[in-house]
């Protein structure tokens, strides 16, 4: 604990120089940017930034592109509650009863708790962070590819298990996910896999076009043929700018809960952001007294997913920094900046680079607490977006959304890409299914499908060394109860001469 | 009766038997040496399973509405079959006639979709629009955003 709190005070001397103090600043900022405009996300960002921090120190440029991870969860928000558009795919859930409460003029408050809820989740996150990473580091080498692929089904059974809707329907889209995920050359054998001879398949099918298209351009599609009366601006006044006592009590249980449920889901590999707000959504829903309010405009159902996605952003740096697995895009490129470094991360990297691991963590409260100061008095600025009318929204939507696709390559193959999906989404849409499970399925097929043949490889092709080793076991039994779960409710409802509501 | 979970359901039965059996051409291999086809197979395999049992319990639902082409009731489709056109088209001129003239072509078209301006104020506002984010993305943020015949 003590020396803990040591490498702590070590990483805030890191953090408070003022060229990271800067770089974080920068990165804050241009998060917060890409997670308000809907179609640029933080991984379309780090990206497009990545080549720029070869020049810069590496903990500075870490510390940069972090800050742009998180700050794209505060930006998120924005749009989610002002337009009915995710930001970000982890802003999803915050789109039910976020938007509810901006058309009830409400969306100053809504606004204000996502900024107060990230921060606290956020801190609550970096905390969590300090203190586990240094022991799951340790713990990690006890990790092969049969817990990684029992890990990866539990964040997708989870997922399934929670998303709206029919879960037989999440389950489908989770297949499809990991289908469309195991597009493109197989690492194994280099050989193209379902690419149809179509050059822009031969990466894989990039996750920034389909989010964008199943959630962005979708949402466009479905907007546009509404009739114009449904569709102008908002008549209600814009009641207050900050939340309530009310509110703020409607709120705390569900931030700290989101927080606590975020972090440890965040470790999860696979869009543990996503999750992390599902899971939350879900959990508020169940054990509120209202639970009717929720999709109307319940605080609480705002409060706890964007509590849980920005907690989730600090449990994320968990497996990459610990394990040197990615649990998502970000993370990904932010493995990648690092092997650039020469700072591969993994079970070492604690050790081994002590300035960059508790450096970054320390620069993380100073940018939550940028954030905080950035967002709350922009809330003003940003609910006036709500007086754009919807027909001119909606081309500024599909333009940034179509900039975003380009700018990943440079190709218009991207775009191509974008369109389908959007196409995609406006069906599933129609026909009720969901796009999460759809998106965490697609991020972990690769990873799947890697673990699996080394778990098979190793075990001489039998499939039991996933039932026989302890970690693997544990697993796989929660995900059986989660499965199991929904057949016996049933068979209890059935049974019950008093029905079930 | 096709309720949408029908329909839906049939759709993806068929893709998931298509992605199974591709993945036998492209190699399942076997459980001591997984071929490349082989994680692609179960979940073709799971996803036509999956859609069969929707395909089942859906025959028995009485509250979806009796067929799938009913969630377009009341509905303007038309305006999102020709905002696709509008992106498809984009795309295949994004690069020979550049972002300039292409983006400037889309945002007028687009800003009259919802039959909101007129064809000056729709021009207006897509040169603003084309002007600022050209500014944005490829002086600011240095994107290569293509030249086209302006270039």
């Amino acid at each position: 604990m003590i020396e803990i709190s040591q490498q702590i005070l070590f990483g805030l001397g890191v953090a408070i120089q003022p060229v990271n103090l800067l770089f974080c600043f920068i990165g804050v900022l241009i998060g917060t940017l890409v997670g308000v405009l809907p179609g640029l996300g933080p991984v379309a960002a780090i990206s497009l930034l990545l080549p720029a921090t070869f020049h810069a120190p590496p903990v500075a440029s870490i510390i940069m592109l972090s800050g742009i991870y998180y700050g794209a969860m505060y930006g998120g928000s924005t749009t989610s509650v002002l337009v009915n558009i995710p930001g970000e795919a982890a802003s999803v859930v915050t789109t039910l009863d976020g938007y509810q409460m901006a058309r009830k003029g409400r969306a100053g408050a809504a606004l204000g708790i996502c900024a107060f809820g990230s921060f606290i989740a956020g801190t609550l996150g970096v905390v969590g962070l300090a203190f586990l990473a240094p022991p799951m580091a340790s713990m990690a080498l006890r990790f092969g590819p049969p817990e990684y692929f029992s890990l990866m089904i539990l964040g997708l059974t989870v997922l399934t298990f929670l998303a709206g809707g029919s879960m037989l329907k999440s389950l489908m889209m989770a297949c499809l996910g990991v289908f469309v995920g195991n597009i493109g050359f197989d690492l194994v054998s280099a050989q193209p896999r379902f690419t149809f001879g179509l050059d822009i398949l031969l990466d894989g099918v990039g996750l920034v076009p389909v989010v964008m298209g199943l959630f962005g351009i979708s949402e466009v599609l479905l907007n546009v043929e509404e009739s114009l009366s449904r569709q102008e601006v908002f008549d209600t006044k814009f009641e207050r700018l900050l939340p309530t006592l009310q509110d703020w009590r409607d709120s705390i249980w569900p931030m700290l809960r989101g927080s606590v449920l975020g972090f440890f889901l965040g470790i999860l590999p696979g869009g543990g952001a996503i999750i992390a707000s599902f899971v939350s959504y879900g959990v508020e829903k169940k054990i509120s007294r209202h639970p009717e309010e929720f999709g109307n405009g319940a605080i609480a159902g705002v409060a706890g997913p964007e509590s849980a996605n920005n907690a989730a952003t600090a449990g994320a740096f968990i497996p990459l920094f610990t394990l040197g697995i990615p649990s998502n895009a970000v993370m990904a490129i932010l493995l990648g900046a690092l092997m650039i470094y020469g700072m591969p991360p993994g079970p070492r990297l604690i050790t081994a680079h002590p300035q960059l691991f508790w450096g970054t963590i320390a620069s993380m409260y100073i940018g939550n607490i940028m954030l905080l100061v950035l967002n709350l008095p922009l809330i003003g600025l940003w609910v006036k977006m709500l007086k754009i009318p919807y027909p001119i929204l909606f081309p500024l939507i599909i333009l940034f959304c179509l900039i975003g696709a380009y700018s990943l390559n440079t190709n218009t193959g991207e775009i191509g890409l974008m369109i389908s999906f959007g196409i995609l989404g406006y069906l599933m849409k129609k026909f009720k299914y969901d796009g999460a499970p759809f998106v965490l399925a697609m991020v972990l097929g690769p990873l799947l499908d890697n673990s699996l043949r080394q778990s098979l490889l190793m075990s001489a092709g039998s499939g039991m060394i996933l039932f026989t080793r302890p970690i693997c076991l544990s697993i796989f039994v929660f995900v059986a109860a989660i499965l199991l779960i929904p057949i016996f409710k049933r068979q209890f409802s059935a049974k019950d001469p008093r029905g079930s509501k | 009766m096709r309720n949408p979970d029908q329909f839906s359901s049939l759709v993806w039965l068929w893709v998931g038997i298509a992605i199974a059996c591709s993945s036998l051409k492209y190699g399942f291999g076997s459980f001591h040496e997984p071929g490349i086809g082989f994680i692609t197979f179960f979940a073709g395999a799971f996803l036509a399973f999956l859609a069969l049992l929707l395909l089942v319990t859906s025959r028995r639902e009485q509250k979806m509405p009796g067929r799938f082409w009913n969630l377009w009731t009341g509905l303007d489709v038309k305006k999102v079959i020709y905002v696709l056109v509008l992106l498809a088209l984009y795309t295949f001129l994004l690069r020979p006639a550049g972002f300039l003239v292409s983006t400037f072509i889309l945002l007028s078209l687009l800003f009259r979709v919802k039959g909101a301006h007129n064809l000056a104020t729709a021009a207006l506002l897509s040169i603003l629009v084309t002007g600022v984010s050209y500014f944005v993305f490829e002086v600011w943020l240095q994107v290569q955003l293509p030249k086209g015949i302006v270039g």
